[in-house]
């Protein structure tokens, strides 16, 4: 009798494992056999999918260059709760969401983190988050139903300086479809690429490609479900950068209505709930502080002499923030910057372990560049000038520098 | 009962430990219903072979019968009716000496038919654990765990028993018990291996034996067969050792003088040179013979003579 | 006794599946001191978070510390997670480490592995019941910190409806339920490790240094996940899923690290169960 057979299951058992993990991909990458599509085709299909019911799981992948926040957090636990490590987390690290989505009114997403969770809910005329690690609720009330979506956008826009966190949400591919479609101009090369399967499914591929050699986009790729017009997956790949910088898809999907309590929010007990005033609302409060000693922050986005400058078209076009907005962000204005504390808001309580890890992140990640500090990612560019300015674009560090002395 | 009648039979049977032969091609043949000694000093491969019988080690080479199984293969059937002390017992001190049975006898299938615990306390009582059975078997001395280990041999009727050094650390009293199990075991019919390293022990107990010397079998066979081998010797005392050694010489046995300076011995290997020649040959030369012994061959000299040592352990 | 009993026992009588064999080794597990010393500090652990917790309660929540800490005084309920969240990545697989590495090197340096094998328990059927010992023991561990944490947490805070990482609300009722799965959960991940315990266990006949390699595997793996310049072998580290307990206090239940979890395990099994019976199966037992 041969002792050796005895290592033959030993040896089978891992081939079989490595075996399955393998053939298991190789399926996923068959490519279907589709009806063929024009792009035109395409983007109207994704058009009707807009009231389509569905959930699914997303992961949402990054490279975009920066320094991975993951060694400057502690093993189980997120960044610190400062508004800036979390938007680096959010930037940097890997995420898992599920997303429920019932028609353009009802919405879920669950960003699933260890340990812990953070939920979106927007329900006809009211808009939830809530975060697990810190037991904080923020409501707002939509104003009505026509103008939720362009709504909800600009309240996102508008609280990003308060709200930093809410910028970073990973969202469902239908929505980031749409904000890609409207930004289609002639300076997009837009074409169906090849059919691939996603989350199961076999989906269209329509492919964005800027004309515009100034952008740092390489070309963005949706996948399309051939079925319902559902956008499955989005990638962005930035120019010269193998590994896409960013992609978001769906590992699975599921087209049933979700059940409608899902939609349903109710802050539970002990929460710290946090109203987002409506427009309306902060305009009239805005009114009465003007009349007052103190003046509002400067900064602040609904501050009318604080507008945002919009430099060039297309893809590599450039926001400017104008003076002040540095400063009233509490970033450090060139010269003046008298130290990295500044720029991350500490507060009381913090663990100064996350502090100095997020600080030497952000001390890794700007670049001294002639009129300021600049921050560059495979995909978009951020400078802070000396004098305040705050130019950001999906261009190199040098466009911004350039449009910075216009 | 098989047809040769063998209730162990190995050929060739042999254990290498990296280049050492621990054991070496052994022939052992241990008849049914025998109490067979397996004789060797520490070191000579008893163990070891007693290992390979019971399927714990791979034998290197050769074949392996216990009862009616070719061994390691037919261990699942003739296991159950094999008992055994292997190197000492072997107890779990957290257990009571009582609990300590059913825990190995749960290991065998499908159980003998009685209560386990109505055999577990037989076992107990023929070997006179009975009054200290709930005592924790960490407190046990040597020979109560000795006695352990025993019981758990004797835990189901057995065909075979095998046991390796089974007087280990008993007292007098304890071994005398012992011999008694062995001897009522084999009344019954049932075959006894017994193993061990003094003569004394295996020549009051054994029909049969076998020698062990550094791995290999040297003498198989009936005590008596073993005795009748061995050669007669003479012992002469006398003031002229070298008067006497130079006749000795010239009769054709070599003279081995002894540590006194005046006793001589020689073994009686020439073929029908009888002992009253020798003594008429030492005195016709002039040799002062104070003292003629004859002494017929001892087990201890066959045991000397062939494993080439005393009872020490082997280097 | 006649010897021609001995060859009439009845075949396939009580016993042969070796359930005899599993209640026994059960029974020697838990009639050791050792096994309740390690069960008593698991249960301590619950036990000190309560009590540090309500001596030094001042009503703040600072956010730091471990997961569901602040939430303890507005209900005890969520002691029994707290301490699981204490519990995994060091004193489980420590205890695991201790049980799944004696299974068969503990045998054997008591020498009673010998007594077993000529019994004949069978060698294949002897790893069995040894690592079905040891994973019973992971579900009583885990069990232990779950209950203790529930019954210390419902004496020391008031209880009631508990908050869901989502934000939604269940009854004490849902909550058990899901305290129950989430043990089984834990018990799950914690069968990859007793798998290499075991193996381990077969290398040596010296029980503690299987111990040791074993609690120290899971805390290198833990370490290794923890190096984002591995992510390619995070998904195949045993500890990958451990704390994704947290995904059954979600609503909708996130089953998919369950079932990830349960295959992930169920690998490990494979493999070094497998290598196990490699080891064990003709491995000479010289002890």
């Amino acid at each position: 009798m041969n002792k050796n057979w005895r290592w033959l299951p030993a040896g089978i058992v891992p081939a079989v494992i490595v075996a399955a993990s393998v053939s298991g991909s190789a399926v996923a990458e068959a490519q279907p056999q589709l009806p063929a599509k024009t792009a035109q085709e395409l983007l109207e299909f994704i058009a009707t999918s807009a009231d389509d019911a569905y959930s699914g799981t997303l992961e949402q992948t990054s490279e975009l260059g920066l320094p991975d926040i993951g060694m400057a957090t502690p093993p189980g636990g997120r960044a610190g709760d400062d508004p800036t490590s979390t938007a680096l987390e959010l930037l940097t690290a890997d995420h898992t969401a599920r997303v429920y989505i019932d028609g353009p009114d009802n919405a879920r997403v669950q960003v699933l983190d260890e340990l812990a969770q953070r939920d979106v809910v927007v329900n006809r005329d009211n808009a939830w988050t809530y975060d697990s690690a810190t037991n904080e609720v923020t409501h707002a009330v939509l104003p009505d139903k026509e103008s939720v979506q362009a709504e909800a956008e600009a309240k996102l826009q508008e609280k990003i300086a308060e709200y930093p966190e809410l910028q970073d949400v990973p969202r469902p591919p239908a929505e980031l479809a749409r904000l890609f479609l409207a930004r289609i101009d002639p300076s997009t090369e837009v074409t169906v690429g090849a059919n691939s399967r996603v989350a199961g499914r076999s989906a269209y591929e329509l492919r964005l490609e800027p004309t515009d050699p100034g952008t740092l986009i390489g070309s963005v790729a949706m996948a399309i479900d051939s079925e319902t017009g559902v956008p499955l997956s989005m990638t962005v790949q930035a120019k010269g950068q193998d590994v896409p910088a960013f992609e978001t898809a769906f590992t699975s999907v599921d087209f049933t209505a979700p059940d409608a309590a899902l939609f349903d929010f109710t802050p539970p007990p002990g929460a710290t709930v946090t109203e987002i005033p409506t427009k309306d609302e902060l305009e009239a409060t805005l009114d009465a502080r003007s009349g007052a000693e103190h003046a509002p922050p400067a900064g602040t986005p609904t501050d009318g002499h604080a507008e945002p400058e919009v430099i060039g078209t297309g893809w590599s076009t450039i926001v400017e923030l104008p003076a002040g907005t540095a400063t009233g962000l509490g970033l450090p204005s060139g010269q003046d910057a008298p130290g990295m504390s500044d720029i991350m808001d500490i507060k009381p309580g913090m663990d100064p372990a996350d502090v100095a890890g997020a600080q030497a992140l952000l001390e890794q990640a700007l670049t001294e560049v002639d009129g300021g500090r600049a921050l560059q990612t495979s995909l978009v560019s951020v400078l802070i000038t000396d004098d305040g300015r705050i130019l950001v674009g999906a261009v190199s560090t040098e466009e911004l520098v350039a449009a910075s002395r216009t | 009962m098989s047809s040769d009648g063998l209730a162990i039979e190995t050929r060739g049977l042999t254990k290498v430990f990296g280049s050492q032969k621990a054991v070496n091609g052994i022939d052992l043949a241990v008849p049914r219903g025998s109490v067979f000694g397996f004789l060797g000093p520490n070191g000579s491969g008893k163990t070891t072979t007693i290992r390979m019988l019971l399927g714990l080690a791979s034998a290197s080479s050769g074949e392996i019968r216990l009862l009616d199984g070719v061994m390691p293969r037919d261990a699942r059937g003739v296991l159950p009716r094999v008992g055994a002390l292997v190197e000492g017992p072997a107890i779990y001190p957290f257990l009571s000496g009582r609990a300590n049975l059913p825990r190995l006898d749960a290991a065998d299938r499908p159980p003998p038919p009685p209560p386990r615990s109505t055999r577990v306390d037989a076992a107990l009582e023929r070997v006179g654990l009975g009054h200290a059975a709930t005592k924790r078997a960490a407190a046990y001395s040597l020979g109560m765990k000795q006695r352990l280990g025993i019981a758990n041999a004797l835990l189901a009727p057995r065909d075979l028993l095998i046991l390796d050094e089974p007087t280990n650390g008993l007292d007098p009293q304890g071994t005398r018990e012992v011999r008694g199990l062995i001897r009522s075991l084999s009344e019954d019919g049932t075959t006894v291996f017994v193993s061990s390293h003094l003569l004394a022990e295996v020549e009051q107990m054994c029909s049969r034996i076998a020698v062990m010397s550094a791995g290999r079998l040297v003498a198989q066979g009936t005590l008596d067969e073993l005795r009748s081998e061995g050669t007669a010797r003479v012992r002469v005392t006398t003031p002229d050792i070298d008067d006497a050694s130079r006749v000795l010489a010239r009769l054709g046995l070599p003279p081995q003088v002894h540590g006194r300076d005046d006793t001589i011995t020689a073994e009686l290997v020439v073929e029908g040179l009888l002992p009253e020649t020798v003594n008429a040959a030492l005195v016709q030369d002039g040799v002062r013979v104070r003292g003629f012994e004859v002494s017929g061959a001892s087990l201890e000299d066959r045991f000397v003579a062939l494993t080439g040592e005393g009872f020490d352990v082997a280097g | 006794m006649p010897a021609e009993s001995a060859q009439d026992r009845p075949i396939g009588s009580g016993g042969s599946l070796g359930l005899t064999l599993v209640l026994s080794e059960i029974a020697v597990l838990f009639r050791r001191l050792r096994t309740w010393a390690m069960i008593g500090a698991l249960a301590l652990i619950p036990i000190l978070i309560a009590v540090v917790v309500r001596v030094s309660s001042d009503g703040s929540a600072s956010g730091r510390g471990p997961a569901f800490l602040d939430s303890i005084t507005q209900n005890g309920l969520f002691v029994s997670l707290t301490a699981l969240t204490v519990a995994i990545p060091l004193f489980l697989p420590l205890t695991i480490g201790v049980v799944a590495g004696d299974t068969i090197a503990g045998e054997a340096n008591l020498g009673t592995l010998r007594y077993l094998l000529i019994a004949p328990a069978g060698r294949i059927r002897l790893l069995l019941v040894k690592y079905a010992g040891a994973a019973l023991f992971c579900l009583v561990a885990t069990l232990t910190v779950v209950v203790t944490g529930a019954i210390i947490g419902a004496l020391l805070f008031p209880v009631g409806p508990v908050t869901l990482l989502s934000g939604d609300t269940v009854g004490i009722v849902g909550y058990f339920l899901r305290l129950l799965l989430l043990a089984l959960y834990v018990t799950v991940s914690l069968l990859g490790l007793s798998a290499i315990g075991l193996f381990i266990s077969t290398l040596t006949t010296v029980p503690v240094g299987a111990m040791a390699a074993t609690a120290a595997l899971a805390a290198v793996a833990q370490i290794l996940g923890a190096l984002p310049q591995l992510e390619w072998l995070h998904p195949w580290l045993f500890t990958n899923y451990w704390l994704g307990f947290a995904d059954l206090l979600r609503e909708p239940i996130a089953w998919t690290s369950f079932a990830d979890n349960a295959l992930l395990q169920l690998g490990y099994i494979a493999v070094f169960g497998t290598l196990a019976y490699g080891r064990f199966s003709t491995k000479d037992v010289l002890s």
